[in-house]
């Protein structure tokens, strides 16, 4: 029997437990995702329609495939569903990681969101979005923004609606044992995301948020050799370019042929925001000083 | 038709890699172009997590070090096949293989490599330096055959890990390299010697090489220079905890840096390979 989740505004009926995503009793109309388990998924597809973007992922107009080796495989269709197959023995906890990660992503992408790699932390009435590489920091500093009581809307991948809105992810921060000791965050109840691996889900509050936000900031989140910290407002075309660096899978988006499509997704976004390129020290950063960074210079450009 | 692919420019850390980059950088520069340590033009590093994680199409962020070390091989030859990724790229990975087998630096994607390869003696005060750690534990560090970088299970590196195992077994592992065809070039010979071993190196990365362009390349490229741009716009390649990263570049340092004792240390743990590469003579004397 699948049971019933809610995320990206989505309705998901999943025969696969979903423990990182509200669960919801029941449906009044079908799911928007079904996600089931297909054991035929073994062998890359065939046929004319298929291209292959990387050794692991393929794509065709309508669907998109990914193979996690030795974790699973993937096959995306119509932005409506994901159908799974575990390889071997490996654990649901590692076949979620990258279900809730690139396979959603590519999901979103197909439903036409601008999807960005970052996350998302609701200030009010509006939110701000956190976006860099992988290692800037973004996932810490979300969790040290939840600890002061903000809601994290979506943490790793951001998908932005046509207005402007950011819509409320998976309610979980994916935290390394580092960054949690050095939020003071006890590691003892967590679980880890994957079973090997000192890196864990932090559960956040589910109920917080539950509608789109518009976005009204953009920090870009990068290191530097300097002491302290450096923000720099961007203006202009200089909005462009980071928000396509900072696309989540670029590599699945131009396979999907939606280049078009991004480049007018970002043009647009980008004159709804403010923007600012922020560079911390690369090690031993004081993330609460970051935080109250980007509080105050929110509060100089204020959300109405 | 010119064959396609990546090269490798491969060392032990500490060992002229960025010299060698920065002269290769020079000359593939145009004639007009200053010197910008910070822009090197030839490749990303082997290591790089992005790339992997642009080719993979999920994040290595998520996955444990052998499955990482199965999957830079793909990467890489789809880069180098499929995406068109040529460049040289820097790469201080022993030349090893993963636990399916497979050389993690791919035989197929691999156009040629050149191992920058430097006395140990003269290592082990650098690598120090650059590690802001003392000479012994460098000298430790350097025979430990667990050895890495960027290993830190808790927390998130941009770098992938690196195993390098003993300043030995990483020579060895890639001046015996089957898979692939690999120069040696000795840091000793590049000071010597500069054009006629830049020469040597660039020809058997596959380039034409114009000597009067080399020589201005080496010119660009002295260590006082780049020891000047690092302090006046930074490097950021030094790491966070070393002082600077052009710190002194002599050949024999170590005759005024190291402890008998300490010199003793490196002959016992490394003799093998130092008489092999010309750093020992036939008494097992440095030379």
């Amino acid at each position: 029997m699948p049971a019933h989740y809610q995320a990206y505004g989505l309705t998901i009926s999943s025969e696969i437990e979903l423990p990182e995503l509200p669960q919801v009793s029941t449906l009044a109309h079908p799911a928007d995702l079904s996600i089931t388990r297909d054991p035929s998924l073994t062998a890359a597809p065939t046929g004319e329609d298929w291209v292959q973007l990387s050794p692991f992922a393929w794509t065709a107009p309508t669907a998109f495939m990914l193979l996690v080796p030795d974790v699973a495989w993937f096959l995306v269709e119509n932005g409506q569903t994901i159908r799974v197959a575990p390889v071997g023995d490996i654990d649901m906890a590692s076949v979620r990681v990258f279900l809730l990660g690139s396979a959603i992503g590519a999901l979103l992408f197909q439903r036409g969101y601008l999807v960005l790699h970052g996350n998302a932390v609701d200030m009010g009435d509006a939110c701000m979005l956190c976006l860099g590489v992988s290692g800037a920091g973004k996932s810490t500093l979300a969790a040290a923004f939840a600890a002061r009581g903000y809601s994290v809307l979506a943490d790793d991948v951001v998908a932005i609606n046509n207005v402007g809105q950011a819509l409320p992810g998976i309610p979980r921060i994916k935290i390394w044992r580092d960054a949690a000791e050095r939020l003071c965050v006890d590691t003892g109840s967590l679980d880890r995301i994957r079973p090997q691996m000192e890196k864990f889900n932090l559960p956040l509050p589910q109920t917080l948020v539950s509608t789109p936000r518009p976005v009204k900031w953009v920090f870009l989140l990068g290191k530097h050799e300097k002491p302290g910290f450096e923000l720099t407002h961007l203006n202009g075309i200089g909005r462009f370019g980071p928000l396509m660096a900072n696309t989540y899978r670029r590599r699945f988006m131009e396979g999907m042929r939606l280049n078009a499509d991004h480049l007018a997704q970002c043009g647009r976004f980008a004159g709804l925001v403010q923007m600012a390129q922020v560079r911390r020290p690369e090690t031993g950063f004081d993330i609460d000083g970051l935080v109250d960074l980007l509080l105050e210079d929110m509060s100089k450009v204020p959300s109405a | 038709m010119t064959k396609r692919g990546l090269s490798w420019l491969a060392s032990y850390p500490k060992s002229g890699n960025t010299w060698f980059r920065v002269v290769l950088s020079a000359y593939l520069g145009s004639d007009e172009t200053e010197l910008d340590l910070n822009a090197l033009q030839t490749g990303m590093i082997g290591s790089s997590r992005l790339w992997v994680d642009d080719v993979a199409g999920f994040d290595t962020a998520d996955l444990t070090a052998p499955e990482i070390e199965r999957l830079r091989p793909h990467a890489y030859r789809w880069s180098a096949l499929h995406d068109g990724v040529a460049g040289y790229h820097k790469i201080h990975d022993a030349y090893l293989y993963n636990d399916a087998g497979e050389p993690i630096v791919d035989p197929v994607a691999t156009l040629g490599a050149v191992y920058l390869l430097r006395n140990p003696l003269d290592v082990a005060p650098s690598f120090a330096a650059h590690l802001a750690v003392d000479i012994e534990r460098a000298i430790t560090l350097m025979a430990n055959p667990d050895a890495s970088l960027s290993r830190d299970g808790k927390g998130l590196n941009m770098q992938l890990v690196q195993r390098l195992g003993t300043w030995s077994s990483h020579v060895e592992s890639w001046v015996n390299a089957a898979e692939i065809s690999c120069h040696v070039l000795r840091y000793e010979d590049m000071h010597a010697t500069p054009q006629q071993s830049f020469a040597a190196a660039f020809a058997a990365l596959g380039l034409t090489v114009d000597h009067a362009k080399l020589a201005r390349a080496i010119s660009m490229a002295e260590f006082d220079k780049l020891a000047h741009l690092e302090q006046s716009a930074g490097f950021r390649e030094r790491p966070s905890k070393a002082k600077k990263f052009f710190r002194s570049g002599k050949v024999g340092g170590w005759r005024h840096s190291l402890t008998p004792d300490q010199v003793a240390r490196i002959i016992a743990e490394h003799g093998v390979v130092m008489q092999r590469m010309g750093y020992l003579d036939a008494q097992g004397q440095p030379i």
